[in-house]
C-alpha cells in the first residue's frame, strides 16, 4: 500500500517531468493559506509546476466558481466541507477523477459518481473548556445543547462552512422540522455566533467561552503552540449529525486546460507523504490506509459518523443556510 | 436740468465709471471637448454598471430569492436596523445640538480646545469606537479589571447604539455650528427683550432657524448609522448590513445577498434624496449678520454642567477609546500575546490609501472642469451619480461589484487595480467636493486667455487649471487617503487573497476576540491618520485667512 | 491705407442666449492696421461680438473671416487657439502662478522666445519686470503685462474687452494714450469694446457704432460724432438737444429760432444740436437768461432758460465770462436735420 504510494508520486513527478505543458495550475481553495500553503509549496518543488492558489472560504470559491462558470481559469478546486465541492459538482462543472485516484480512500469519503475525492478527513467535535466541563456534563447528541442549562455557553459559526455542512446533514438524518427547531432552540439559547471555527476554539482557551461546535484540529494546533491550554475535543457518542466525519475534498474542472497537472496534483494530495502532512501538521484523519492519524485522536474507526451520502450533502446546502437564516442565525 | 434726448433708452449724460456686469462663471460658449465627457463616463462607469447589473440581476431573479424579500427574517432585520438607526439619530441631534450650542453661543470655558476636541471621533473609524467599548467592558475588559467589579459586556443594541452615536453626532454638530454662525442676533435679543427666558427664547426662537441643519445633519447621521458594517457586526447586532455579509459568506447562492443589498440601497436612495432636498433649504441662508451673537452668560451651575456635559462626550468619544486601546495594547504585549505590528497590513493601508488618493484626485479634475465650466443638464447628471455613488452603503456597492466583475471582469476580480478603482469611485464625491472649491475661484477669463495664446483644452488643463486648482485637489486627495484607510467593508470584499489593511486585521482580531491584537492595529491606525488629518486641517486654516 | 484682405470680416453674424437676442445682423469689417472701437449701451452685444470673433461664443448663424481665411461659418468652427486673435480681457486675467515673463511668452513658441519677451516688455515699457508676479504688479502695470502677452505671438488682431474700465480716472488717460502708442508701434490691428463714447471717439481709427445686436453706423470720429446717421446715435455720442421743425425752402423753422438747411429737405424734421454748435453772445434783453454756469477752466457748460420755461445746454470757450442772470442771445451755428416722416 505504501508502494502504490510511492509508485503514484513516482509516476506523478515523471508524467510532469515529461509535460512540455508546464503551464501554471489554478487552485482555488477553501483551506486557509497556514493549513495548506506549505503543502503547495512541496508540490510545486517536487513537480516544478507553478501554482496559482485563491484563498476564500469554501462556501465564497464555490460561489465564486458558480458564478464564473466556464471562464472560470480555475483548474482544480479544493474544499474543507464535502457539501461546497457537492454544490460545484452538482453544476456539472466536475469532472470524474480517474478510478486510480479514486479508489485510494475509502469510497464512503468520496463523491459517488467520482468527481471529487476525499482528502483528509475531520470529525464534528465539541471542544470544551476544562477547567468547566467534564465529559461527563456533555450530551450525547447535539440535541441535548439547546436545554436551558446550556444558555449562552455553547459558541457556533454559522455561516462556516463546516457547521453548514453539518446541519445539512441533520437535513438529512433528522428532516428539516427537527433540524428546524434544533436551530431555533440554540438561538433562543442566546449561542454566541464566530465567523469562524478557529475563533471559537480560541475564546474557548481564553476562557470566554464555555464550549462551542467546531472540527477537531483546531484545538489540537492551538494546543500544539500552547500546550496549557485547558481545553479538549468531546466527540459525540453516538452516531448524529453533530459527530459528522467529513472529508475535505478536491476535484478537477471540467472546463481545465490543463489537466495533467490537476491530475498531478490530486495525486500529490493523496500521497503518502501529503497524507502524513495532513496527519501530524494538520492534525487531520488522513484518508489513504496505512498512514497513521495523530495519536491524541481516536482512530477514524471508532468514531460514530452517522449513515449518509455525504454527496447528497450538496443538494441540501442551500435548504441549510435558509433554515440557519431562519432561525436568525446568519 | 438738462434736456432729455426722447429717443434712445439712455440719457444724454455720460455714465462713469461703470462696467458690464462681470461673465458669470459658465459661459454659454463653446462645448466642452469630447474627451472630457468620454472621461466623465468612463469615470462614473465603475459603479454605475455593476449597480445598474445589480438591480437586473434581482429583477431577474427566480421567485424564491424575492420570497426573501417577503418573509419575516427580512422584517425582523428592517425592523432592527430602523430602531438603530431611530436610536442613534435620536441622541446624536440631542448630543449634537447641545454641544454646538454650548461651544458656540455660552462662555464655557476652553472654548477653543473643545471645538477642536469635540468632533475628533470622526477621524475614529465606527468599528475602532466599537471596539474600544467591548474591551472596557466584560469580565476582561479593562473596567473590570482596574475595579474589580462585576461588569457586564456592552455589546448588542446598547453597545451598537453608543458606538454610533459617537461616529455621527458630529455631522450633526458640524452642520449645527455652522447654523448658528449664521443666525441673526437680532432675533434672540427681541425675544428676550419681549421677556422670554434663556431655555424659552431657546426653543421657541433659535431651534425653529435650525430646522433645516438639524434635518440635514441627521439625515446623515441615519444614512451613515444604517450603512455601518463595522460596528454592528463586533456588537453582534444583526443589521442588514451584517445579514448581506452572511448571506454573501454563507451562501453559495448569492441572489439572497444580491435581493437585501438592493433593498439597502433603496432605502439609502430615499434618505439621501430626503437630505438633498433639506440641505438645500438650509443652504438658503442671508449673508453673515452684521452683529455677531452674544454669548450667554452661564452660572457658577450651569457652568459646571455644561462642562460636564463637554467633558463627558469627550470622554467617551476620544479618552476612552485611547486609553482603553492603549492599555490592551499594552497588556497584550506584557502578557507575551501576539500584539506585533502587521507590517504587511500597514503596508496595504498606505498602498491602498495613497494609491486611491492619487486615482481620486486624477479623476476630479474632469469632472469638476465639466459641473463647473460646463454646467448643463449632462454635467448636473454626472454631479449627482458622483454624490449617489458616495453616499451608497459600501457593502451593497462592493457586492455589485463583486458580481460584476466575477462575471465579465475575470482576472481583476480580486485584483489591488479593481479595489483601488473601487475606493477613489466610492470617495471621489470627498476629492470632487474640494477641489471645486479652488475651481470656483479661478477666473474663467484666464483659460480662455489660454486658449486665446494658442494652448488647446487639454494644454490649457494642464498649463492653467490644474496648476491653480492646486490646493483643492490636494486637500481632496488628502481626505480621500484618510477615508480610505478606514474602509472595511468594501475591502473585506475585493481585496485580493494575502492583501490586508489595518482595517480589516482591527476588525478580524475584535471579531474573533482577539482584542489586544486589534487595539495595536487600532492605534497604529489612529496614528497614521493624524498625519493627513493635520495636513487637511492646516489647509483649510490657510484658505480661511 | 487698407490691404485687399480685411483683418477682420463679420457677416451676418446672429446670436440669441433663451430670450435675449444678442446679436442681430451683426457685420463689420476691420483693416489691417486698423484701430476700431465698437461702442454702445450695455447690453448691445458688443462683448458677444468681440468673443464671437475670438472664437468663445460660436454664434447661431454668419460668418467670420480673419485674415482672408474663414474661421466661422456653416459647418466650420474652427477653434480659439487656431485663429491667431488675442485677446486683452477686462479683468487682465494674468496666469497668478507664472511670472511676467512666463505670462508673456506663453503664446510664443519660436525659439526666440526670450528676445521677443524682451522686446515686447520694452515695447509696453516694462523692461526688466520679468520676474515679477502678477500680484506684485499695479492695475496699469497688469494691463500693459495682459497687452504685451497678447501681443507677443504676433496676432493676425488684437481684441480689447472694455480695457480701461477698472483703472481710476487719472490712469485712464494715460493708459488709454499708452495702449493707442502701443498698438500704432506694433502695427496692430485691434478692436476694443468700450460702453464709453468718449474713450470710442479718442481713441479709435473707426468708430463702429452698435445697438440691439447690429451695428447702426461705421465711420470716423469724426464722421459718427458730426454726422450722426440717426438721432439715437447722435444722443449716444456726445450731448445733444432735439426739438422739432419744419423745414422749407431752404430753412428750417423751430421755436429756437431758424436754421439754414440742405434743399432738399422738405416737411417736418427733427434738429439735433450740440451745446457746442451754440454761441452765446451776452444782450440786455437776450432771449435767454443764464441760470446755472458749470466752469471747467477751458470752457463752460451754461444751462439757459428761454422764453416758455425752455431750457438749453451750450457749450462755451471761457469767454464771455458771464454769472447767474446774465441775458445773452443765442446763435446756432450748426445742426443735424433728420426728415421725420
Amino acid at each position: 500500500m505504501r508502494r502504490f504510494g510511492l509508485i503514484a508520486l513516482v509516476v506523478a513527478l515523471v508524467v510532469s517531468a515529461c509535460s512540455t505543458d508546464t503551464d501554471t495550475l489554478t487552485v482555488y481553495s477553501g483551506r486557509s493559506e497556514d493549513l495548506i500553503g506549505p503543502l503547495i509549496q512541496q508540490f510545486e518543488e517536487e513537480s516544478g509546476i507553478d501554482v496559482a492558489v485563491r484563498y476564500g472560504g469554501s462556501t465564497e470559491i464555490a460561489a465564486t466558481l458558480l458564478e464564473e462558470g466556464d471562464r472560470s481559469p480555475a483548474d482544480v478546486v479544493f474544499t474543507q466541507d464535502p457539501a461546497s465541492i457537492g454544490a460545484v459538482a452538482l453544476e456539472g462543472m466536475l469532472d470524474p477523477l480517474p478510478i486510480a485516484l479514486l479508489s485510494r480512500v475509502p469510497e464512503r469519503f468520496s463523491d459517488t459518481d467520482g468527481r471529487w475525492v476525499g482528502v483528509s478527513g475531520r470529525a464534528r467535535t465539541i471542544v470544551y473548556d476544562t477547567t468547566l466541563l467534564t465529559p461527563a456534563d456533555l450530551p450525547a447528541t447535539e440535541d441535548g445543547l439547546i436545554g436551558s442549562e446550556w444558555q449562552g455557553l455553547v459558541g457556533i459559526a454559522p455561516a462556516n462552512g463546516s457547521f453548514l455542512a453539518f446541519v445539512a446533514a441533520k437535513i438529512l438524518l433528522d428532516g428539516e422540522a427537527a433540524t428546524l427547531a434544533w436551530l431555533e432552540g440554540m438561538a433562543a439559547n442566546g449561542s454566541p455566533a464566530y465567523s469562524n471555527n478557529s475563533s471559537i476554539v480560541s475564546a474557548v482557551a481564553d476562557g470566554q467561552l464555555d464550549s462551542g461546535l467546531v472540527n477537531h484540529y483546531y484545538l489540537l494546533r492551538r494546543l500544539k503552540e500552547q500546550p496549557e491550554t485547558s481545553a479538549a475535543n468531546y466527540f459525540f457518542p453516538e452516531p448524529t449529525a453533530g459527530s459528522l466525519v467529513m472529508p475535505a475534498g478536491v476535484g478537477i474542472l471540467s472546463a481545465t486546460n490543463n489537466r495533467e497537472a490537476a491530475e498531478a496534483f490530486v495525486a500529490f494530495l493523496l500521497s503518502e507523504r501529503s497524507q502524513r502532512y495532513f496527519a501530524s501538521e494538520t492534525f487531520e484523519y488522513p484518508l489513504i490506509p496505512g498512514v497513521p492519524a495523530n495519536n491524541a485522536l481516536p482512530p477514524i474507526g471508532d468514531v460514530p459518523t452517522p449513515e449518509i451520502d455525504l454527496s447528497e450533502l450538496a443538494t441540501v446546502l442551500d435548504r441549510a443556510t435558509d433554515l440557519v437564516t431562519q432561525a436568525g442565525l446568519l | 436740468m438738462t434736456v432729455q434726448a426722447p429717443w434712445g433708452p439712455e440719457p444724454a449724460v455720460k455714465v462713469v465709471g461703470a462696467t458690464e456686469a462681470a461673465p458669470p462663471q459658465s459661459r454659454t460658449g463653446r462645448k466642452a471637448p469630447w474627451w472630457m465627457w468620454v472621461a466623465g463616463v468612463l469615470i462614473v462607469l465603475p459603479l454605475v454598471l455593476p449597480l445598474v447589473f445589480l438591480f437586473f440581476r434581482v429583477l431577474g431573479a427566480s421567485d424564491a430569492a424575492l420570497d426573501i424579500l417577503f418573509d419575516l427574517r427580512t422584517a425582523e432585520l428592517a425592523l432592527r436596523s430602523t430602531v438603530l438607526t431611530v436610536l442613534v439619530t435620536a441622541t446624536a441631534v440631542a448630543v449634537g445640538v447641545a454641544a454646538a450650542w454650548v461651544i458656540s453661543s455660552t462662555e464655557v470655558p476652553g472654548r477653543k480646545a473643545w471645538g477642536v476636541l469635540v468632533p475628533l471621533p470622526l477621524v475614529i473609524p465606527s468599528y475602532v469606537l466599537a471596539l474600544s467599548f467591548l474591551a472596557a467592558s466584560g469580565p476582561r475588559g479593562t473596567l473590570a479589571t482596574v475595579t474589580g467589579w462585576d461588569v457586564p459586556v456592552l455589546d448588542g443594541l446598547p453597545g451598537a447604539w453608543l458606538a454610533l452615536t459617537l461616529s455621527t453626532f458630529p455631522f450633526v454638530y458640524l452642520m449645527v455650528l455652522a447654523a448658528l454662525r449664521r443666525l441673526d442676533p437680532a432675533l434672540e435679543d427681541a425675544a428676550r427683550g419681549l421677556g422670554a427666558s434663556r431655555w424659552r427664547s431657546f426653543w421657541t426662537v433659535t431651534l425653529p432657524q435650525l430646522r433645516p441643519a438639524i434635518g440635514a445633519g441627521a439625515l446623515l447621521a441615519a444614512l451613515y448609522t444604517l450603512s455601518d458594517f463595522g460596528a454592528v457586526s463586533l456588537m453582534r447586532y444583526a443589521a442588514f448590513t451584517t445579514a448581506i455579509y452572511a448571506q454573501y459568506a454563507g451562501r453559495i447562492d448569492r441572489t439572497p445577498a444580491a435581493v437585501l443589498s438592493v433593498l439597502l440601497i433603496l432605502i439609502a436612495l430615499v434618505i439621501i434624496w430626503a437630505e438633498q432636498r433639506t440641505r438645500g433649504n438650509a443652504a438658503y441662508h442671508t449673508s453673515r449678520p452684521a452683529r455677531r451673537r452674544s454669548r450667554q452668560r452661564l452660572s457658577t451651575g450651569e457652568r459646571i454642567a455644561a462642562l460636564g456635559f463637554l467633558v463627558s462626550v469627550v470622554t467617551l468619544g476620544v479618552v476612552i477609546p485611547v486609553v482603553v486601546l492603549t492599555t490592551w495594547a499594552w497588556r497584550g504585549a506584557r502578557v507575551g500575546e501576539t500584539v506585533t505590528i502587521d507590517w504587511g497590513a500597514v503596508g496595504g493601508s498606505l498602498v491602498g490609501s495613497s494609491l486611491a488618493a492619487i486615482l481620486a484626485m486624477a479623476a476630479a479634475i474632469p469632472i469638476v472642469v465639466l459641473t463647473v465650466r460646463y454646467r448643463g443638464r449632462a454635467s448636473g447628471w454626472l454631479e449627482r451619480t458622483v454624490f449617489v455613488t458616495f453616499s451608497l452603503p459600501h457593502i451593497t456597492v462592493a457586492l455589485a461589484v463583486v458580481f460584476f466583475a466575477v462575471r465579465y471582469l475575470g482576472p481583476l476580480y480580486q485584483s489591488l487595480t479593481l479595489l483601488v478603482v473601487v475606493y477613489a469611485s466610492i470617495f471621489l464625491a470627498q476629492a470632487t467636493g474640494a477641489t471645486r472649491a479652488s475651481m470656483l475661484q479661478v477666473n474663467p477669463s484666464v483659460e480662455e486667455a489660454s486658449r486665446s495664446l494658442g494652448r488647446g483644452p487639454l494644454q490649457t488643463l494642464r498649463s492653467v487649471t490644474v496648476p491653480l486648482i492646486r490646493p483643492g485637489l490636494l486637500a481632496g486627495g488628502a481626505l480621500v487617503f484618510l477615508t480610505t484607510m478606514k474602509e472595511l467593508p468594501a475591502t473585506l470584499l475585493l481585496r485580493p487573497t494575502g492583501f490586508d489593511t489595518l482595517a480589516v486585521r482591527i476588525w478580524s482580531a475584535a471579531n474573533e476576540l482577539f482584542y489586544a491584537r486589534a487595539a495595536a492595529s487600532a492605534l497604529v491606525l489612529l496614528g497614521l491618520s493624524a498625519i493627513p488629518l493635520y495636513f487637511l486641517v492646516l489647509s483649510t486654516k490657510e484658505s480661511s485667512e | 491705407m487698407t490691404e485687399a484682405l480685411p483683418a477682420i470680416e463679420c457677416r451676418g453674424l446672429f446670436e440669441t442666449y433663451g430670450d435675449t437676442v444678442a446679436l442681430d445682423d451683426f457685420s463689420l469689417v476691420v483693416g489691417k492696421g486698423e484701430v476700431v472701437s465698437l461702442v454702445g449701451p450695455s447690453g448691445c452685444g458688443k462683448t458677444t461680438a468681440l468673443r464671437a470673433i475670438a472664437g468663445f461664443e460660436p454664434p447661431d448663424a454668419g460668418s467670420v473671416s480673419i485674415g482672408g481665411r474663414t474661421v466661422f461659418s456653416e459647418g466650420v468652427d474652427v477653434a480659439p487657439e487656431k485663429r491667431r486673435v488675442g485677446m486683452v480681457f477686462q479683468e487682465y486675467a494674468l496666469f497668478p502662478h507664472m511670472t511676467v515673463a512666463d505670462n508673456v511668452g506663453y503664446g510664443v513658441t519660436e525659439e526666440d522666445r526670450v528676445e521677443r519677451v524682451g522686446e515686447v516688455l520694452d515695447l509696453v515699457g516694462l523692461t526688466g519686470m520679468d520676474h515679477r508676479l502678477p500680484s506684485e504688479l499695479s492695475g496699469g502695470e497688469q494691463q500693459r503685462v495682459a497687452l504685451a502677452r497678447a501681443l507677443a505671438p504676433r496676432p493676425e488682431v488684437v481684441l480689447l474687452d472694455e480695457p480701461f474700465s477698472n483703472l481710476d480716472a487719472p490712469h485712464r488717460d494715460r493708459m488709454r494714450r499708452d495702449v493707442r502708442r502701443i498698438l500704432r508701434d506694433a502695427g496692430a490691428t485691434a478692436v476694443f469694446v468700450t460702453h464709453d463714447q468718449s474713450e470710442a471717439l479718442a481713441i479709435a481709427d473707426t468708430v463702429a457704432v452698435m445697438r440691439d445686436g447690429h451695428v447702426v453706423q461705421v465711420g470716423s470720429p469724426l464722421d459718427v460724432y458730426q454726422r450722426p446717421a440717426d438721432p439715437w446715435v447722435a444722443s449716444f455720442l456726445g450731448e445733444s438737444l432735439a426739438v422739432e421743425g419744419i423745414a422749407e425752402n431752404g430753412v428750417v423753422k423751430t421755436d429756437l429760432g431758424s436754421f439754414p438747411v440742405d434743399g432738399s429737405v422738405e416737411g417736418p424734421v427733427r434738429v439735433i444740436i450740440r451745446p457746442e454748435w451754440i454761441v452765446a453772445t451776452p444782450a440786455a434783453n437776450g432771449e435767454a437768461t443764464v441760470i446755472d454756469l458749470e466752469y471747467y477752466g477751458h470752457d463752460q457748460m451754461l444751462v439757459l432758460e428761454l422764453a416758455e420755461g425752455r431750457r438749453v445746454q451750450a457749450r462755451v470757450g471761457r469767454r464771455p465770462v458771464l454769472e447767474r442772470g446774465d441775458r445773452v442771445d443765442l446763435e446756432f451755428q450748426e445742426a443735424v436735420v433728420f426728415p421725420t416722416d
